[in-house]
């Protein structure tokens, strides 16, 4: 993922201007012993890579690995709902104040809003759509089917994703640690108290192991 | 045509079922207008005036233009030129991915002319201010109502109160914004909206853009909630419809967070000058309300005062102000919330005047015989007993409070048309042209033509948000259910004559000897000649049934009352309200599903609390621009403002369905801040009860001495 | 936001020249939170973006004889850190009030000092302010009813950081990475007022960069606490709030540390409270003398007045909790 590759203008230090090719590096000038690395990096500027433009990344969603075109400025939310029509994750602020966007990052729940895609190389991301296999939702998931957890549902697939994360870290929450919980996940229709419940059984059936 | 079953009788109906589009909903899958994508989409958006009044003086858009991957570009999208709100559509560009969009929107050079604004409705209604429409007073002629004679019912009381009373301007703030994505299909136009009236959009769409209705069509299968905002058509959509024609491609365009803050539907704010009076018995006599209100460019900001007590001799002035700001749109339960906050308060400070329980003063006033048995049954729930009988009597930091209000509402069902469509193989389609805006319609039309032919709901597909559907109302004053779960029952019913005819005709015996009995058709004198669903729709050989339903009188009704009470804590040190607990006593007729409509009232709740402890819009007096257009600034009830909720329903099943939606809304804010006088002895006066206000009203109260 | 360039360091050499001097060319990326709200606001129109979260250096929490933290450390594991919840309790507090979940598993300790205030004036692009080169205040006249009630003119921003009280409490240095390598910078000295520089609230010379934090170990008798208040529970930025750090021996107050959150531009530091406790047993007199202190030179503007008698109620809360702690 690091390599650089030109074609996709993601490449080693392109903003070194007349640097050449980047056959110079750190690690050429400092291998030989001339001058210190750090010398050598006020010269070169730091170890890196760069994205400049429309560039083809791959991001690794619900498990597969996905090639997507992006400007260094796409937040993941829009790669994930204008590019790869993962449509799950929702946008209502676009500033993360709502958790309408939130997924999964390495298992930590993150908001796709507030995350360039070109950040979420090399990471695992899970969405709502990730949650379920084919037809089969998650206990938590059913839970919030059977125990009314939505109205509207726009902001059901964060809500659901933030208790996913939620009751990974915290199998046996207190009404407490719920609210704390999803207190990132706005919902304008009102179906806390519901949302709650639902969390609760759910945590229930799968501390026994459902 | 018979009516509901009993209660007992009913197998499906009234019970708590979870909504049937919840799988999709919680696995991601359902599409709602923003997640569309066809293929070669391009992504529609406003340039909006950052100015709430100007004329616009050139709008150049060449740079827009001589952008790679701008499609369609609109500059005459404004009707008239004169801008008078923050927030109004002033051009249009369509472009193939969201960042050109962006880039594109800052490449229009706008030549305002920027003229004098009136932020607020206090600077609105000072002399000399400027106008918001140039040949018209900012403040409108009074509405007028009365009756009996006002004068003589002040005279004769023995005990008035005289207060001022404000609240404020709330967004509705739905979490998907406005928006559509449309596409033309050679001369027709399809059009995805999120949207609370699939047929009210298409119609006014068909204006807009001065098309045949017949070639307009209007499709929301799921939608992120509307509470009256989403009732009319939206210019947004007949600009994307335009986009889309100028580019040749489908068009998505959802305003901004910050546009709909801006543009796209607000609850007016109240200033009420009241002045209530009653015997020393505790029986009103007079009540006199003068209030202002603005809804912006817009109109109809009154507060339905006298709200729901029964006072002889009324008057009450309202005035309509203008200001330059967006237009309100209607907001759950219009102008309620408002007046049960006015009305609510005055009567506690009545009652205490007059040295009585707010409830029993209330039980004297208040005629709703629905409404005399929730008050008492609410009281016995919540142990009203426990009440602080000194205002502010306890002492330490924290304080404890109770209090209550009623609520009410009045419209019913209307007009809605419904198609059953029944195949050979025993499944049922049923269309109409409703929508589901998170209100649980889908699964109650499934559950009403499933309890009334007696098949599983598994075989029921229920359709809706489209308006090549039957027609059917606006999601909105609550009169969806009373008007689609008549006219689905209607449905049904004649779908069972139909399919009762195919048998009597099979058997050669005339209709009236046949019974509907368990999803099939058995002869009445013998129970051993039936056909059961699957044999009966297997009469229909090829052809798939089609039967027309409407509803009917006779299912439904009018009129909710309702009541709820609330305990809050005080913390005195940071003027933080804290409620503990509101407890619902909810009346609605028959309840089609118990699970939903359950929801709807803690929806309702919470939505009152947030009106009650949180939201405000921001206008900045010196830009007359709202500083808080964000889910940030603009604070809105999250989990943890959530407090425990007993929702008590009043089954009155003999009354037909009733729409449940809004009234339930309407007490929450005025029980808080009753409860709030009874912990700390201090009225807010002021929405939305925020610490600032609260700190600030415990220390003058403490500065001036504990008068009461 | 503009189309910039993206830029992921693997190493800190270098990056100080990269970085350059126009602070508005090169922008440093960590959790990105706050940055991509200005980027989207525009307020921030850089050329390049430069995301420093690959740099290991900057990640990891070590224990030892005081408490070293990599800048990148994420707020949910500052707040879950059993042994910062024990001993720097204070800012096992203030971490995990911040925002909510997923923002604290995204934003940084680093970035958290370095957050830009949220003033809505400074934070709406229609206000072309003092902080964006423009000529007045908006809030000085306008809804100021979050904004400063000490040290705010001729801007009242208010330091929207809840970390950053909670370490000036605990004494913390910043290891800062520049052109002429690390240098340390006692928290204390970071932060600067409006009325010193209007642009920036701390003094991170623009090719520089916070590489860790660093607590000296507590002294025996230290117990802290953290208590924010927001105007709503789910997810705010303070109105106000407290960092108070009292070292205790016997009966008496060896030594306090407090600084107020959400009140001015930069974390205040309520040296009158501070002296009024020195030596003194915490009898209830003593925290009523301390709290009132602690507002005594407040100047609150037309809508903030109300967080003056909460600022005085919350030191007087921090100390009454700390007594009986």
């Amino acid at each position: 993922m690091s390599k650089s590759n030109s074609s996709n203008k993601i490449s080693r230090r392109s903003f070194l201007k007349g640097m050449g090719s980047g056959i110079l590096s750190t690690a050429t000038l400092t291998t030989g012993g001339l001058i210190s690395k750090e010398a050598a990096a006020r010269i070169l500027g730091p170890e890196g890579e760069t994205i400049s433009g429309r560039t083809v990344i791959t991001l690794k969603v619900n498990g597969k690995a996905r090639r997507v075109a992006v400007e260094p400025r796409t937040t993941l939310l829009s790669a994930l709902r204008d590019r790869l029509d993962i449509t799950g994750p929702k946008e209502g602020c676009d500033r993360g104040h709502c958790g309408a966007c939130t997924v999964l990052m390495d298992g930590k729940a993150v908001l796709a809003c507030m995350t360039l895609a070109v950040d979420a190389r090399g990471k695992d991301i899970t969405t709502v759509e990730g949650l379920s296999q084919d037809d089969s939702l998650s206990p938590l998931q059913k839970a919030f089917v059977e125990k009314d957890g939505l109205m509207c549902g726009f902001c059901t697939p964060g809500l659901v994703v933030a208790a996913t994360a939620l009751l990974k870290e915290n199998p046996n929450p207190s009404l407490d640690d719920i609210k704390e919980g999803l207190a990132g996940n706005l919902c304008r229709c009102g179906t806390y108290p519901k949302v709650f419940e639902a969390v609760q059984t759910a945590a229930k059936i799968m501390r026994k192991g459902g | 045509m018979t009516g509901w079953k009993s209660l007992q009788d009913m197998v499906v109906l009234s019970k708590p079922l979870p909504r049937l589009e919840a799988p999709d909903k919680v696995a991601g899958r359902a599409k709602y207008t923003q997640d569309m994508h066809p293929k070669g989409m391009l992504y529609g958006g406003l340039l909006v005036s950052p100015h709430p009044a100007a004329r616009v003086l050139n709008i150049d858009a060449s740079k827009v233009r001589r952008l790679p991957g701008v499609k369609a570009v609109l500059t005459d999208v404004h009707p008239t030129g004169t801008v008078r709100y923050a927030g109004e559509e002033i051009a249009a560009v369509a472009a193939t991915s969201p960042e050109i969009l962006e880039d594109a929107l800052e490449l229009f050079e706008v030549e305002y002319e920027v003229l004098p604004f009136v932020a607020d409705i206090e600077s609105a209604m000072q002399e000399n201010a400027p106008r918001v429409f140039a040949n018209r007073s900012n403040i409108r002629d009074a509405r007028v109502r009365s009756e009996g004679d006002v004068d003589a019912g002040f005279a004769n009381a023995d005990a008035m109160v005289e207060s001022e009373f404000r609240t404020q301007v709330q967004t509705h703030s739905t979490l998907e914004t406005h928006g559509s994505m449309v596409y033309w299909d050679g001369d027709e136009l399809v059009i995805y909206d999120s949207t609370q009236a699939v047929h009210g959009v298409r119609e006014g769409i068909a204006k807009f853009l001065d098309m045949p209705v017949n070639k307009v069509r209007v499709i929301c299968k799921h939608m992120g909630a509307g509470f009256g905002s989403k009732l009319q058509p939206g210019r947004y959509t007949a600009i994307a419809a335009r986009l889309a024609k100028e580019a040749d491609a489908p068009v998505k365009l959802m305003v901004t967070r910050k546009q709909d803050f801006l543009g796209y539907g607000n609850r007016p704010n109240s200033i009420s000058k009241v002045k209530l009076a009653a015997t020393k018995d505790g029986k009103l006599t007079a009540f006199y309300a003068k209030t202002y209100g603005t809804a912006g460019i817009g109109t109809n900001a009154g507060i339905r005062l006298p709200f729901i007590y029964d006072i002889p001799n009324w008057k009450h002035e309202h005035y309509d102000v203008f200001t330059n700001a967006g237009p309100a749109r209607a907001f759950r339960a219009p102008g309620c919330p408002q007046a049960s906050f006015v009305m609510e308060q005055l009567m506690d400070e009545l009652a205490e005047k007059l040295n009585m329980d707010p409830l029993e003063f209330r039980l004297k006033n208040d005629s709703n015989p629905t409404r005399q048995k929730e008050w008492r049954l609410g009281a016995e729930k919540f142990g009203w007993k426990r009440r602080n009988s000194i205002p502010g009597a306890d002492s330490g930091r924290y304080k404890r409070g109770m209090g209550l209000a009623a609520s009410i509402w009045w419209p019913g069902g209307r007009g809605t048309k419904a198609t059953m469509t029944i195949y050979p193989d025993g499944t049922l389609d049923i269309k109409c042209g409703t929508q589901d805006i998170g209100t649980g319609t889908r699964t109650y039309m499934a559950m009403v033509a499933a309890e009334e032919l007696g098949i599983p709901m598994k075989r029921i597909r229920p359709m809706l948000g489209d308006s090549n559907f039957p027609k059917s109302g606006a999601s909105g004053g609550s009169t969806t259910t009373p008007s689609v779960g008549p006219a689905i029952k209607n449905t049904a019913e004649r779908a069972k004559s139909r399919l009762m005819e195919l048998a009597s005709r099979l058997w050669g015996v005339p209709v009236a000897e046949l019974v509907w009995n368990g999803g099939g058709v058995q002869m009445k004198n013998n129970a051993s000649k039936k056909l059961d669903w699957q044999e009966l729709c297997q009469l229909l050989g090829t052809d798939p049934l089609e039967v027309h339903g409407e509803w009917v009188e006779g299912l439904s009704s009018r009129g909710v009352a309702g009541c709820q009470f609330a305990e809050v804590t005080v913390d005195t040190w940071t003027g933080r309200i804290q409620v503990n607990k509101i407890l619902a006593v909810a009346d609605c007729g028959l309840i089609l599903n118990r699970l939903t409509t359950e929801s709807q009232v803690n929806g309702a709740i919470l939505q009152g609390i947030s009106y009650a402890l949180l939201e405000e819009r921001h206008m900045d007096p010196s830009t007359g621009t709202m500083v808080n257009a964000n889910y940030g600034d603009y604070k809105i009830l999250g989990a943890k403002e959530t407090p425990e909720i007993e929702v008590i329903f009043y089954d009155e099943p003999e009354r037909g369905v009733i729409g449940i939606g809004e009234p339930p809304t309407i007490p929450t804010n005025a029980a808080i801040a009753n409860a709030v006088y009874n912990a700390t002895g201090v009225r807010m006066r002021e929405l939305p009860m925020t610490p600032d206000r609260v700190l600030t009203a415990l220390a003058s109260r403490e500065l001036a001495g504990k008068e009461d | 936001m503009v189309n910039f360039e993206y830029f992921e360091a693997t190493s800190l050499e270098g990056l100080p020249q990269l970085l350059g001097n126009n602070r508005n060319e090169n922008v440093v990326m960590a959790g990105g939170t706050d940055l991509l709200d200005l980027l989207k606001e525009r307020i921030l129109q850089p050329k390049r973006v430069i995301n420093i979260k690959k740099i290991q250096e900057l990640h990891g929490i070590q224990n030892g004889r005081g408490l070293d933290i990599g800048a990148l450390t994420i707020l949910s594991d500052i707040a879950k850190h059993p042994a910062i919840r024990k001993s720097y309790t204070v800012l096992a507090q203030a971490a995990g009030s911040i925002a909510n979940a997923q923002l604290r598993n995204m934003g940084t300790i680093g970035g958290n000092l370095c957050q830009r205030p949220r003033c809505w004036y400074f934070r709406g692009r229609e206000y072309v302010c003092l902080k964006k080169d423009g000529s007045k205040c908006y809030a000085a006249e306008g809804i100021n009813k979050y904004h400063a009630i000490f040290g705010g003119s001729p801007c009242f921003i208010v330091h929207p950081s809840d970390s950053a009280p909670a370490l000036m409490a605990l004494g913390a240095t910043l290891e800062i990475y520049g052109p002429n390598g690390r240098r340390a910078m006692p928290l204390k000295d970071f932060f600067q007022l409006p009325e010193d520089n209007l642009m920036f609230e701390n003094r991170l010379a623009a090719n520089e960069i916070i590489t860790r934090i660093r607590i000296p170990e507590p002294e025996p008798g230290t117990r802290s606490l953290y208590i924010k208040f927001k105007e709503k529970d789910s997810m705010d930025f303070a109105i106000s709030s407290v960092a108070a750090v009292l070292q205790i021996q016997g009966n008496r107050v060896r030594k306090a540390d407090i600084v107020l959150g959400g009140v001015a531009p930069i974390p205040w530091r309520a040296k009158a409270a501070e002296a009024e406790l020195q030596g003194k047993e915490l009898s209830d007199a003593v925290i009523e003398k301390a709290a009132a202190a602690a507002v005594s030179d407040a100047e609150p503007l037309d809508h903030n007045a109300y967080k003056v008698m909460l600022t005085r109620n919350l030191v007087k809360d921090a100390l009454l909790r700390l007594r009986s702690a």
